[in-house]
């Protein structure tokens, strides 16, 4: 991948970012219903079970950010624009999801009844609580944590449930998505880490809230389980 | 209490095999070439290695004594009777017995009389144990000295007619996959309380490792067969039957070896943030990755976190002395000694990830002055 943080303290907080992001891969191994997808048990039960949990969070995402984009003052205002760019390519994304959700068998009265598990509630009030402060550039450190598992959803799960089910319409399609966007919108994080990571504070936040965000992530996707 | 490594030595059996000729050595399973061979070779970019059997697939070396015939090269090459070595620390993937220990084996083959002893049971990782384990000894002042041997003789697992006693009767990838990866060879290092002003002594700085075995399946193994879940070899009634299900065959389960990039980069990063290398300080890197191709998946993500070291500064001998598992680090840091012009002052940086469930072990040395 090209290079595109340039600067000392862009590079410290992408260090920063990809060390909690590699913790977060690796603690996902412990979730139970990733162990069984990675492992080849995953029932269709259980696929169904992951589109309907996750769709509360991707229909919630372009809330938050389309809420931070307001968030940021005029100081930010090109952060604002990069921001509101990404919350009008992705504010619809969970009908694929919900497409998806049928495709493998599930009701569509279903998902869209569902409620959020605990896991996405509280990832959701963190992150609405975060991108209604003023200037909320640690949440870079959230799209970072997102988008890395959006990649690794198009490159690893969407293979791996693939391998494991044969549909009649593709049902991988809100995963595959990523994947074929993945690029670009990586692209636009790098120059915002570039962009905004110009004091320890401003790294120091990021991280954090990439730890916060992988953290609540970790439990929504626990909770599928509980439910 | 600091330690110094004093003297190194290798031992690799008979004569370099070019890739056109593993299989006159291993076999050919049912009478049939490989059609995986060329696709992992090219791969893994090998170009020759050694093997301690013949073409009859005869043991011309057991493990030990190669494990011997390199800690006295190693002896040979230091400053130090063999009489005055205080302890022998062991490592190896599979001994010629399954017990006793194998330290115990190479303590006789070496004549060592009255030392302490020490056996690292595992993969990769094994050689950086088994040195650590000596370092400790050394730091809390129980020996002023310690010889680390790590040896492999996996060739002996991958004998066609091992593949042919499958009831299966045929050889699923997983199962083939190291046949063309691993061979055989031996090597070590001796370790001191001082350094040695007429030979070229590095300091160990520190060795530490991160093991994740809680958190992913077993990924290199032998001991249990495809799609078993817990029955290992010994659990079958005989072990005949053992071998026919296939719980005898080194397997590789490459599906999950893409983790091992990952934890070693994450691994990495965690060492950066504790303050223990700063990446624009090492001098050398000397990385035990067991495949081409895996290299450059490891620069590819440093290179992502804005972390990555010039690939002048990376040492490997893997193309040339084939991937000998856990012996691999000490002949690769025995011939880069050899064959560098070593600064006092200049620092090393080695770094083990092994697949068997997931443990990455790092160090950090030092030249002295």
């Amino acid at each position: 991948m090209e290079n595109t943080v340039l600067t000392e303290s862009g590079k410290t907080c992408l260090q920063g970012l990809l060390k909690v992001w590699l913790d977060f891969d690796l603690s996902l191994n412990k979730v139970p219903i990733i162990q069984r997808l990675e492992q080849n048990r995953l029932s269709v039960e259980d696929y169904q079970k992951l589109l309907l949990n996750l769709r509360q969070q991707v229909v919630e995402g372009s809330r938050w950010i389309s809420r931070s984009a307001s968030s940021f003052d005029r100081h930010y205002s090109d952060v604002r624009s990069t921001v509101i760019h990404h919350a009008t390519e992705e504010h619809r994304d969970y009908l694929l999801l919900e497409a998806d959700y049928v495709a493998a068998g599930g009701l569509l009265t279903e998902i869209q009844s569902a409620k959020k598990n605990i896991g996405s509630e509280a990832l959701h009030g963190f992150l609405m609580y975060r991108s209604s402060q003023p200037n909320p550039v640690d949440l870079i450190g959230a799209m970072w944590i997102i988008e890395g598992l959006g990649n690794k959803m198009a490159s690893r799960w969407a293979k791996l449930i693939s391998q494991q089910f044969t549909f009649e319409k593709s049902a991988t399609s809100f995963m595959e998505y990523h994947g074929n966007n993945d690029e670009n919108h990586m692209r636009e994080l790098y120059q915002l880490i570039d962009r905004v990571a110009t004091s320890t504070k401003n790294v120091d936040d990021i991280i954090r809230t990439s730890k916060v965000v992988a953290k609540l992530y970790q439990l929504q996707l626990e909770e599928i389980d509980n439910g | 209490m600091d330690v110094y490594i004093n003297s190194t030595g290798h031992y690799l059996p008979g004569d370099a095999v070019g890739n056109e000729s593993i299989e006159d050595i291993l076999g050919l399973i049912h009478g049939k070439k490989s059609r995986l061979k060329n696709k992992i070779l090219k791969s893994n970019g090998i170009v020759q290695r050694h093997y301690a059997i013949n073409e009859q697939q005869e043991t011309k070396i057991s493990n030990s004594d190669m494990a011997a015939t390199a800690g006295i090269d190693c002896i040979n090459n230091s400053y130090l009777s063999p009489a005055k070595i205080q302890m022998l620390s062991c490592a190896t993937s599979q001994g010629d017995m399954i017990l006793p220990g194998f330290g115990s084996m190479v303590q006789a083959a070496l004549n060592l009389s009255e030392i302490e002893l020490h056996t690292s049971h595992g993969i990769c990782s094994s050689s950086m144990m088994a040195l650590k384990v000596a370092v400790n000894n050394i730091k809390c002042e129980d020996s002023d000295n310690a010889l680390v041997v790590a040896s492999e003789l996996t060739s002996r697992l991958f004998k066609h007619s091992r593949y042919e006693q499958l009831d299966s009767n045929e050889v699923d990838f997983n199962a083939e996959f190291l046949r063309w990866m691993l061979s055989d060879g031996a090597g070590a290092i001796l370790l001191e309380n001082r350094p040695r002003a007429m030979a070229t002594s590095i300091k160990i700085d520190w060795i530490t490792s991160f093991s994740h075995a809680n958190v992913l399946p077993v990924c290199m193994s032998v001991g249990r067969a495809k799609n078993e879940e817990d029955k290992t070899w010994q659990d079958y009634q005989s072990y005949a039957d053992a071998e026919k299900a296939g719980a005898l065959m080194l397997r590789q389960d490459v599906r999950l070896l893409e983790h091992i990039v990952a934890i070693g980069v994450q691994g990495f990063l965690k060492l950066i943030a504790q303050g223990k290398i700063i990446p624009s300080k090492i001098d050398h890197v000397l990385c035990h990755f067991s495949s081409k191709y895996f290299k450059s998946k490891i620069f590819d993500m440093l290179d992502t976190a804005s972390i990555s070291i010039p690939e002048s500064k990376w040492y490997t001998n893997l193309y040339q002395r084939g991937n000998t598992g856990c012996a691999a680090i000490f002949i690769m840091l025995d011939e880069f000694i050899k064959t560098h012009d070593l600064k006092a002052g200049e620092t090393i940086f080695c770094m083990v990830p092994e697949s068997g469930r997931f443990n990455c072990a790092y160090m950090h040395l030092t030249v002295a002055g």
